[in-house]
């Protein structure tokens, strides 16, 4: 339910856009010298960036951006009653390039770029959760222990995408979006166990080639711009 | 977790857009190391060698017999082909200076009664106790069994399988047993597998040989022909897959 509101939030707001626009639209503005900052919100999390128009119908975006994400019981192993801690990090500062391919439609942006991921990665730890029993011994969570599963996307990634609404505000304000991908590092994965688990390392390789191709990192972000 | 958080986690984790689940394939892999000071106890018929008949029973007794549990961890030590192998409660260890001492009593139908002291100490975690049961009334001396000869080494990995949990793999510390598949010789001591490995010098290549191990109270056997340096070798484990 809260999601379908957002949709529609989004919508509105996009098409709000589209009507200043439109109704300001009688002479393409130029981008060529305009300044402005931006803070963000999306899928890569919270960031800021500073843009600058280039040339008239080309603008540099560079900021960061960063999503600290924490979560519990979001995983399970089939067959195997276990509780999990889920952390993820991604942190990044990109370049970003903004073209606007048609002169009388400045609201409709490509975007292309790079971003650094100087942290990309997600770790698991699955605790079992049952009152393990071996044979007639009752055994401690110690003695047990756990399995963490690790990815590492770090790196290099290019950014490919569109945006809505103007990178500059006419005025001091605007709100514009950005739909895109990062297509990131190929993952580095591995397991390691501790206690009875110990033994998971060798799942590694199998892990790995699971993994590998989780390489696309989606953007859905809203920007809010300040004219400089 | 609210909604929200779940859907930005379903959209940066989920949509990182792969095609196969990141668990698809992946085995619980669980060690059988629990008990740390173990002793196998080996009962053989000292006339001929052959395994302890199926009769056979074997008792702990003595102050620390409480703290005795065969290596799947269960109280209840029963004989298997002769072999079981008992170790001391994980939470309970020898010293230098206090090694656990217990007594081993065997009783067989048409033997005689034999006992043996099984001592636990700090530097041996492992250890092998022969016992020879002799007929009641028999003189003969027992047999001897000669070494066997020595070969060039061959590194053994075990993997146990729980026939009804595919999600689960055993990688099991047990002693292992061994024989040429074309012998009527009884099993010999082999080694003790650590962590599913084993290397051993006594087979020889071009053999083929049945490996044999015991466990729970139920015996375990695989066999392979020796012609490399290293195998991975399956054996069905399912008195380990009760997790």
């Amino acid at each position: 339910m809260y999601f379908r509101r957002s949709i529609v939030l989004l919508l509105a707001i996009l098409l709000r856009c589209y009507q200043v626009n439109a109704q300001n639209n009688n002479q393409p503005p130029s981008l060529l010298g305009q300044k402005s900052i931006l803070l963000n919100v999306g899928t890569q999390g919270v960031g800021a960036e500073f843009a600058y128009g280039v040339l008239p119908n080309l603008a540099l975006r560079g900021g960061l951006n960063f999503i600290p994400f924490k979560a519990h019981n979001v995983f399970k192993i089939s067959g195997f009653n276990s509780t999990s801690n889920l952390s993820a990090d991604f942190y990044n500062v990109h370049a970003l390039a903004d073209y606007v391919p048609v002169k009388t439609a400045s609201w409709f942006r490509l975007v292309g770029g790079f971003a650094y991921f100087f942290k990309a990665k997600g770790d698991i730890r699955v605790i079992p959760s049952d009152d393990y029993k071996y044979g007639d011994l009752v055994l401690t969570e110690d003695q047990i222990g756990y399995v963490d599963l690790n990815v590492n996307w770090k790196g290099l990634a290019p950014y490919l995408g569109v945006a809505f609404a103007n990178t500059f505000p006419r005025n001091k304000f605007n709100v514009s979006f950005d739909l895109g991908t990062y297509y990131l590092n190929k993952p580095k994965a591995d397991i390691t166990g501790t206690g009875l688990l110990e033994g998971n390392s060798s799942q590694t390789p199998q892990f790995q080639s699971n993994i590998k191709d989780y390489r696309w990192l989606p953007i859905v972000q809203i920007n809010f711009s300040y004219k400089l | 977790m609210d909604t929200l958080r779940k859907t930005r986690w379903l959209l940066v984790m989920l949509t990182l857009a792969a095609c196969k689940k990141p668990t698809e394939n992946i085995k619980i892999v669980i060690d059988t190391d629990v008990i740390k000071y173990t002793a196998l106890i080996n009962v053989t018929d000292g006339q001929n060698g052959s395994p302890a008949p199926a009769a056979t029973t074997i008792a702990i007794t003595g102050t620390a017999a409480n703290d005795i549990f065969e290596l799947s961890g269960k109280k209840d030590i029963k004989l298997s082909s002769g072999i079981v192998t008992i170790g001391l409660r994980p939470t309970v260890a020898p010293t230098t200076n206090q090694p656990i001492t217990v007594t081993a009593e065997i009783n067989a139908p048409g033997y005689n009664r034999e006992t043996r002291q099984v001592t636990f100490r700090a530097e041996t975690k492992q250890q092998v106790i022969n016992i020879q049961l002799t007929k009641t009334g028999s003189t003969a001396p027992p047999v001897v069994t000669p070494p066997p000869p020595v070969f060039n080494n061959v590194s053994l990995t075990f993997t146990g399988r729980c026939p009804n949990r595919t999600d689960l793999e055993i990688r099991p510390s047990v002693y292992v047993y061994f024989k040429k598949s074309d012998s009527n010789a009884a099993f010999q001591y082999l080694g003790y597998m650590d962590k599913g490995n084993i290397s051993t010098n006594l087979l020889e290549q071009g053999g083929t040989y049945d490996f044999q191990i015991v466990y729970g109270a139920e015996t375990y056997k695989v066999s392979q022909k020796i012609d490399q340096t290293s195998y991975n070798l399956t054996l069905d484990m399912p008195a380990a897959c009760n997790f």
